[in-house]
């Protein structure tokens, strides 16, 4: 569990995040959104222990700010938005750089080769080889998901849920692999781990958080699930845009919904 | 518990490609031999034709061979002129490797080093000031530390310019790279400058040992110096190991390599205070030897990749015989006279690097 309160952070003597309350639960998909520019990826830098924060954020019952680094990787690992690397490290070279904390947590049977397994789940198997600047932006994001499953492999470990940290997790992805990147958080919630994404897609959360924040001017403008936050008024509020949800687009207008995925 | 991975849906073939780790480690291997081979041949090769190989003949097999006049001669060059320089030239080749090695890995750069960015530039006001000083207005600290007076003021030169360095370049974790270079030229600048006004009050005798120094040169290696270098720079080489890990995940910046555990202000410090007293202590006794903390660096990644587990001890391995051999040619090229090291690592350095940044134009981004 993670419970934060009252949560501010200030960049620069201004007011970046304003006295948010988050949790996160085993479990759950909890999907922070909110237009650019609200406070969303602060707010996740604040948590993952990056930034400075005022008020309290408990991880498993521990106090953030009173834990080493190491303590904190063993529980949480962090995608962050993309990643430019200074060297020429192949793809598998960047995975394994994944288990530098040495506690992925795997399986003895499993615990080999396990940068191939994280490739394959997020659909790069046979890239391993492959120099990670030559890749594509979406690969790239793939891979550094990759390196991220292998640092919290299994989603529990000595009894206590970890976390998955996704800062826009899909937003260079085709729909196929933000599909597959959001069944493989989802999954990982089942089997006892918290998530926490940041998104940008309305349908990809509806279809894929468990519960939402909503996040306008650094402050929480709404929480709970789907159904409950994705209104119309709040849309029109938060985004300041006029949309209605759930309604269909006149004529015959193709629209695809990632809802409409076959199998 | 439920199935920690979809694993049976998983392919995963057979080969482990991307692990160059086994490449690495025969890399490595052959590093070794090639130090054995650089340094026999700088024992054997020199102004005079003492043979190493006899000398080391007769203390194995505990024969004599030859006369004993010549025997005493050889011994003495073998023992006390060209085994000290030897072992000086390792050490600080080793050390100049290294630290470029870690300095682009702290930087997350592939042009940081030492010489570059005024590192070595503060090392040597630092030396200059005791050269010039230390028998006037710094005499209480040349009697006080010895003969590590030198050292120890090069490290000093070296660690304030380094913090001077990080502290501009660096903000909220990211190291402008463009800033980096600037602000190293500057730091040169200010610290050459501030070489120059010493150089100036010198005495004659004073100036020819700095012109000298100042071009880099293994010359007047003795075992005392090794005394007062050594175990400095021993000691900065043996931390650097424990460094490797959390250098390649800095190379995933410093915000990921915190969420992967890494303590980041430790590791950047204990990098720059090893840097700083590897650095110090070579350019005290060597001076400026230019281009080994970046080319072996760059050519080790070329063939075993970046990881600094490998990287590290092959660049030790690399730069220790690289300098060995550079310093073979400064001493025979114009035999009987020598010619500063310094000047052999520059020519043949400096267009090896330019034909390295013209090939890899694409890959290393500035």
């Amino acid at each position: 569990m993670i419970e934060a309160r009252d949560v501010s952070v200030d960049i620069a003597g201004k007011r970046i995040v304003a006295n948010v309350d988050f949790d996160a639960r085993p479990g759950e998909i909890a999907a922070i959104v909110g237009p650019n520019g609200s406070g969303k990826t602060t707010f996740l830098k604040a948590l993952s222990g990056e930034l400075a924060y005022a008020g309290t954020v408990i991880l498993n019952g521990g106090d953030l700010s009173a834990m080493k680094p190491v303590e904190v990787a063993v529980q949480r690992a962090v995608l962050p938005q993309a990643t430019v690397l200074s060297f020429p490290f192949t793809v598998r070279e960047v995975v394994k750089l994944g288990l530098v904390g040495g506690r992925s947590g795997a399986l003895p049977g499993e615990d080999t080769r396990l940068p191939e397994r994280a490739l394959a789940r997020v659909d790069l198997d046979g890239f391993a080889g492959r120099f990670y600047q030559e890749l594509s932006g979406g690969e790239q994001q793939r891979v550094q998901l990759a390196r991220v499953l292998c640092q919290v492999w299994a989603p529990v470990l000595d009894g206590r849920p970890r976390y998955l940290f996704l800062d826009e997790p899909v937003s260079s992805l085709d729909i196929k692999h933000q599909l597959i990147i959001m069944t493989i958080a989802r999954d990982f919630a089942r089997r006892g781990g918290g998530v926490v994404a940041i998104l940008h897609d309305l349908n990809l959360t509806a279809m894929f958080a468990d519960r939402i924040f909503v996040m306008h001017r650094g402050r929480l403008a709404a929480t709970g699930s789907p159904r409950d936050v994705l209104s119309d008024d709040l849309i029109e509020k938060v985004f300041d845009c006029r949309l209605k949800v759930g309604v269909l687009p006149a004529g015959n207008m193709p629209f695809v919904l990632p809802q409409s995925a076959v199998g | 518990m439920v199935d920690q991975s979809i694993a049976g849906t998983v392919k995963v073939t057979g080969v482990s490609e991307g692990d160059r780790s086994a490449r690495a480690r025969a890399v490595i291997l052959l590093l070794c031999l090639g130090l054995a081979i650089a340094v026999l041949l700088s024992l054997t090769a020199g102004a005079s034709d003492a043979s190493a190989v006899n000398v080391i003949r007769d203390w194995l097999l505990g024969t004599v061979s030859g006369d004993a006049a010549r025997n005493a001669r050889d011994e003495l060059i073998v023992y006390d002129i060209r085994l000290p320089r030897v072992i000086l030239g390792m050490l600080v080749g080793a050390a100049l490797a290294v630290c470029g090695a870690v300095m682009q890995g702290l930087f997350r750069n592939p042009l940081a080093d030492p010489g570059l960015i005024g590192v070595s530039a503060g090392s040597s006001l630092g030396a200059v000031a005791i050269i010039v000083l230390g028998g006037t207005i710094l005499a209480p600290v040349t009697a006080l530390l010895g003969t590590l007076a030198l050292p120890l003021a090069a490290f000093f030169g070296g660690l304030a310019t380094t913090l001077v360095l990080y502290q501009v370049a660096t903000r909220r974790g990211q190291t402008s790279v463009a800033t980096m270079l600037l602000a190293g030229i500057a730091l040169a600048a200010l610290a050459m400058a501030l070489t120059g006004i010493l150089i100036f009050m010198a005495d004659d005798g004073q100036l020819r040992d700095l012109t000298f120094w100042s071009l880099g040169s293994l010359g007047g290696a003795t075992w005392a110096k090794i005394a007062s270098v050594g175990p400095i720079i021993v000691l900065a080489l043996a931390a650097m190991p424990f460094l490797a890990r959390g250098l390649n995940a800095l190379a995933l910046g410093e915000a990921t390599a915190g969420h992967l555990g890494i303590p980041v202000q430790r590791l950047k410090y204990t990098a720059i205070v090893g840097v700083s007293a590897a650095v110090g202590a070579s350019v005290a006794v060597s001076g400026g030897i230019g281009f080994v903390g970046i080319v072996v660096p760059h050519l080790l990644r070329l063939l075993i990749g970046p990881d600094n587990r490998y990287l590290l001890p092959a660049s030790a391995l690399l730069g220790a015989s690289l300098l060995l051999l550079a310093d073979a040619v400064a001493r025979t090229i114009v035999a009987p006279a020598e010619l500063p090291i310094g000047i052999v690592t520059a020519i043949a350095g400096a267009p090896f690097f330019l034909w390295i940044l013209l090939r890899k134009r694409g890959v290393v981004d500035l």
